[in-house]
């Protein structure tokens, strides 16, 4: 009877508490004064950076960095849109008792207009950045990326996804309720790269004719929910015509999977690279992984990684070998195109990301990012803390390349750096 | 004889008991009905636009603010909403958008041009979780069934008969377990929620208020979200700038993320 009447005075002075909690928080939203926001068409911030390398064996470069990076979409008639997107990064860089080198750099993203007769019809010209892929780390299916990157201002995957030049295209898209298709076609228009701080490099983007169509439906609902695959057939001049796909399912209230394929006939990367003997064969390049998200919003992700035209673990090894028997031009080659493309060094690797918002304190966002290479076993660690405020954000990052002098990641020029990032938005 | 009669007044005294008597006599609705008659109040049957602007408190100080437009359309299969959602603020997330349709929820970015697929566990923003800032038909959900009629307070402070339902979810793509609702038994206006996990632990109560004419009837234009384990974290949800806004099927879906681009 006493423990009755103890457990009814519980739930009452519970329930009492209850009452009051909730009579302070409506009290408190009476006083709620609501911003008024309305959505505009620009988007446009100021970053400055300032950070440190240390070289292997040499002296500790020092560099700062002030962007301008600025978004424009405006629909300026019922069926037209213009977009606009570029960033400007002025880089100086100094090392200890030798004059400071500049180097600008300008980015132009995207730049076309969009065209919609209809509500399922789209067309569009210009320069366009399209970048496809499910994955997070490497994309296969990332047709247009190879030579986009004119400034890599940090080596997070949705950086480099984002600060790239677009190629120049024709596109047009046809939806209908369940999916759609895309065509495009990107001709080519110089020959050569050029760095030029202000220059459209277009021998970058438009450096050959190329061409891509898009195709996604709704499968029937299953019991892995609703899956829209997408299949992507692209083909160009002088290259044999891939096949790409890109599927995502949810396995439960936490957890996403990705597969994302690549597959066609064409010559090892080292072939293309040295411009050796053709060796084309069908190759297959892939990544999959799985994203799990905690109660507590932090999200993981584990992806594997497979570039079937990449050097196997043996070839890998002897490539390395030839620099210390004086011929290190074969590795140079291949590993500035293989930066170029964007595309793994050897044949297999893991990515781990992991993304914590709010973590610790409101307002301060985690990341942490590594990148291991299955052939030599070398590392890319890097850390960012972001912390956010109304219209700024404050960042510091933190990058680690670890592994032999030769291996995929332990050949960068940089062995630690960390950045310091002021950035204003407008 | 004598146990006759005294059968026939019992069975006349427990008849008498269990009929109410008057206005009372008709049969009390069917919960689920009820808890479709105050969807309708909170969703018009067509599609709409509106503006959600949220307002986060940590002990009494404003933490963050954000603006959201959603953008609903029922699914002619379903019954149930797909939503379409744009940042608007702030700037820092201005124009990446958030499709939900059930459990199939997509993420685009146009800074990096990404549509990513996400789960429900992934929330986009602080304590609201993606499913309060969507449009839901809660009966096409969950299972009602009436607990209680009784007097509350709503969220102006004012006592109010209701109906107190027992929400039980009947389909996999919701975002919580179990809910208690309070309607508003004269008009159906949905009064308070209670939110519950799976092992009935509290997590949110909501008010629903500030009731208004929005497109043709009154309907609530702010929620106050209360934590269930921090009652000192609220967030108030300003829902205004209500319109009719034709979306087609086709625009509800990952591959027109990238041209999305309301007027």
């Amino acid at each position: 009877m006493r423990t009755f009447f103890l457990g009814l005075a519980l739930a009452t002075s519970s329930a009492l508490a209850q009452g009051s909690d909730d009579l302070d928080a409506l009290q408190l939203a009476d006083q709620a004064q609501i911003p008024v926001a309305s959505a505009s068409d620009w988007h446009s911030f100021v970053e400055v950076a300032l950070g440190q390398a240390a070289t292997p064996h040499g002296p500790t470069l020092a560099g700062q960095r002030l962007s301008f990076d600025l978004q424009f979409d405006q629909r300026f008639a019922p069926e037209w849109r213009a977009v606009f997107s570029d960033r400007l990064d002025l880089n100086r860089q100094q090392q200890p008792g030798q004059a400071s080198v500049d180097k600008d750099v300008n980015t132009i993203r995207d730049a076309y207009l969009s065209w919609q007769p209809q509500a399922h019809q789209l067309l569009d010209a210009g320069r366009i950045n399209v970048p496809y892929g499910a994955a997070s780390g490497y994309n296969p299916s990332d047709y247009f990326r190879d030579y986009a990157v004119r400034s890599a201002v940090s080596v997070d995957p949705s950086s480099l996804k984002k600060n790239r030049m677009g190629s120049v295209m024709l596109r047009g898209q046809q939806l209908w309720d369940s999916g759609s298709l895309t065509a495009l076609y990107s001709p080519q228009l110089a020959q050569q790269a050029n760095a030029g701080s202000y220059h459209p490099d277009l021998g970058a983007t438009n450096a050959q004719d190329r061409w891509l169509i898009a195709y996604s439906q709704k499968l029937p609902s299953s019991m892995a929910g609703q899956l829209t695959p997408q299949w992507l057939l692209q083909g160009g001049a002088h290259t044999h015509p891939q096949i790409g796909m890109n599927l995502s399912a949810l396995l439960n209230d936490a957890s996403v999977a990705y597969l994302e394929y690549s597959g066609g006939r064409s010559g090892s990367m080292l072939s293309q690279a040295l411009q050796g003997k053709d060796d084309t064969v069908f190759r297959n390049r892939l990544a999959s992984g799985i994203t799990y998200t905690a109660a507590n919003k932090l999200s993981l992700t584990l992806e594997y990684e497979y570039n079937g035209s990449a050097l196997d673990d043996q070839a890998w090894d002897a490539l390395r070998k030839g620099i210390k028997q004086g011929a290190p031009l074969p590795y140079l080659q291949y590993r500035q195109w293989q930066q170029n493309q964007q595309e793994l060094a050897t044949r297999q690797e893991v990515f781990v990301y992991a993304s914590w918002p709010d973590a610790l304190l409101q307002h301060l966002d985690l990341s942490a990012m590594q990148k291991l290479n299955l052939a030599d076993h070398s590392r890319l660690y890097w850390l960012e803390a972001r912390y956010h405020l109304e219209k700024l954000d404050l960042a510091l990052q933190w990058q680690r390349n670890s592994g032999e002098a030769s291996s995929a990641y332990g050949a960068a020029l940089q062995k630690y750096s960390w950045q310091a990032q002021l950035r204003v938005y407008f | 004889m004598k146990n006759f009669r005294l059968l026939f007044t019992m069975a006349a005294l427990s008849l008498s008991l269990a009929l109410p008597s008057g206005s009372a006599l008709a049969a009390p609705p069917d919960a689920q009905s009820i808890l479709a008659a105050s969807d309708a109040v909170r969703n018009p049957d067509f599609p709409f636009g509106l503006t959600t602007t949220l307002i986060e408190y940590r002990n009494g100080k404003q933490t963050d603010s954000s603006t959201l437009a959603v953008y609903s359309k029922a699914d002619t299969q379903n019954g149930q909403f797909r939503n379409l959602i744009r940042f608007v603020a702030p700037a820092r997330d201005a124009n990446k958008l958030m499709l939900k349709n059930g459990n199939d929820l997509w993420f685009y970015d146009p800074a990096n041009k990404a549509s990513i697929r996400i789960s429900p566990q992934q929330r986009l923003l602080g304590q609201a979780a993606n499913g309060d800032v969507v449009t839901v038909n809660l009966a096409k959900d969950y299972q009602a069934s009436l607990l209680a009629e009784e007097e509350t307070q709503d969220g102006e402070r004012q006592t109010k008969q209701s109906y107190k339902l027992a929400l039980a979810a009947i389909t996999p793509d919701v975002t919580y377990h179990h809910i208690e609702l309070w309607i508003d038994r004269s008009n159906n206006h949905p009064i308070k929620a209670r939110y519950y996990t799976e092992s009935a632990r509290l997590l949110k109560t909501a008010y629903f208020r500030h009731y208004q004419k929005q497109l043709g009837q009154e309907r609530p234009t702010e929620t106050v979200i209360i934590d269930g384990l921090d009652p000192q974290w609220v967030t108030v949800l300003r829902l205004s700038d209500y319109a009719k806004r034709e979306v087609p099927d086709a625009w509800l879906q990952r591959d027109y993320l990238s041209r999305f681009k309301p007027d």
